[in-house]
């Protein structure tokens, strides 16, 4: 692997760090029912011609925005495998995801501004 | 490649055996989840396509398994800190051995080692510094020598901090402190003298000198003395020389006093890796005292 590589993906890894939790929230809030995580995984496949991250990626997001009280989950069995986690946004994960896409708002003007120079 | 998904938890699990139990079993179970819902609807789409070649292509864009133990860890990181440092609970035993596989240990005697030869150099240099720059003051070249040598200092300490760091363990800064470059040199100057870092710094490369020759001492004696120990046996059975000689008589030890001796010696240097490693983490506090301004 070049150097070059291992240098963007880093970049990348780090990039997502920070907005897979946003892209997460905001695909659940637009959601009526409740996802399971491959759900989520194929629509953000759909949605974007270039992979922008992993989907194992997704899962330990999905654990920790649970944990913070963003979202909530439940289990529900499935006729063709293992029983099937379904996530769902809570009202506090609303209003962050409100607060989250003003600051993505603001980052986005601010790169892009910088980056027209 | 893996031909099941259980073949991929393995390897999940392997890579991350390392990490907290509890984030092994979420991650095995969120694989465990994703995996199966992929291939029950990537089956049903190719019926023909064999159960390996489907399990290749999912695997791609659920990530290898070190992608996903990469992940894992990452977020867990960020989430709860805390858990990071949580050591599994060994024996006392076990840690009081264990301090041979601990880097801290091993970094803070060769930092002991080190300190000698740094500690003598920074003396040096602190010493000449300060009274060249002193004397000099007289002529108007005094300036910008004095000026040079604080310059010089805030380098050394910078480099020192690096030292500290990658031996000790201690967190140290890896940009010099802020040095006022778009002043005029001799303001540059005032404010180098009139900063306190700047004498703590030197303090710090005084008492270096002084801690450095005490760290080399010790630590010369005491490896010395726990490998004379150790040596005690062969030395007494293999080349027949004598523990001591008493005034006409020689003393020589019997089979077990030997073995006491030996292991005693073993047991001194490795409580001194304890003390090494309690005095090297002291020494880093202090480097962050004196080195380190808010």
């Amino acid at each position: 692997m070049t150097e070059l590589t291992v240098q963007t993906k880093k970049f990348q890894k780090e990039l997502n760090a920070g907005t897979s939790s946003l892209v997460l929230l905001s695909v659940l809030s637009r959601s009526k029912e409740a996802l399971y995580g491959y759900q989520i995984a194929k629509m953000l496949e759909e949605s974007g011609d270039i992979p922008m991250m992993k989907q194992g990626t997704l899962y330990p997001v999905l654990r920790s925005l649970e944990d913070s009280g963003l979202l909530e989950s439940t289990v529900e069995p499935s006729v063709s495998g293992p029983p099937r986690r379904y996530y769902k946004i809570t009202k506090d994960g609303r209003s962050s995801l409100e607060e989250w896409l003003e600051i993505w708002k603001q980052t986005k003007k601010f790169v892009d501004s910088i980056l027209k120079g | 490649m893996f031909n099941t998904i259980d073949e991929y938890l393995d390897a999940l699990k392997d890579e991350m055996k390392d990490a907290d139990s509890a984030l092994i079993q979420d991650a095995q179970a969120d694989a465990r989840e994703h995996l199966s819902n992929a291939l029950t609807a990537s089956r049903e789409k190719n019926p023909e396509t064999s159960e390996s070649d489907l399990l290749k292509k999912i695997i791609e864009e659920y990530g290898t398994p070190e992608e996903t133990a990469s992940a894992n860890r990452e977020v867990e990181k960020r989430t709860s800190p805390a858990l990071d440092q949580t050591i599994a609970p060994r024996s006392l035993l076990g840690r009081f051995f264990g301090v041979y596989i601990d880097p801290l240990a091993w970094g803070a005697l060769l930092y002991m080692l080190i300190a000698f030869v740094t500690g003598v150099f920074y003396f040096t240099w602190a010493v000449t510094g300060v009274s060249l720059s002193i004397s000099l003051l007289i002529f108007i070249f005094g300036f910008p020598v004095a000026l040079l040598f604080l310059l010089s200092v805030r380098g050394l300490v910078l480099v020192e901090g690096r030292l500290v760091e990658a031996l000790l363990g201690i967190r140290m800064p890896r940009r010099p402190l802020f040095s006022h470059s778009d002043m005029k040199w001799f303001d540059r100057l005032k404010a180098l003298v009139s900063d306190k870092a700047t004498w703590l710094m030197l303090i710090y490369m005084l008492i270096q000198f002084a801690l450095g020759t005490v760290y080399f001492v010790v630590l010369v004696t005491v490896l010395s003395i726990s490998l004379a120990f150790m040596a005690l046996p062969f030395i007494q059975l293999f080349s027949d020389i004598p523990v001591f000689n008493w005034g006409d008589g020689s003393v020589y030890l019997s089979y077990w006093q030997l073995t006491l001796f030996s292991i005693g010696g073993f047991l001194l240097w490795t409580i001194f890796m304890h003390i090494a490693r309690g005095v090297g983490q002291l020494h880093g506090k202090m480097a962050k005292w004196l080195l380190v301004t808010e």
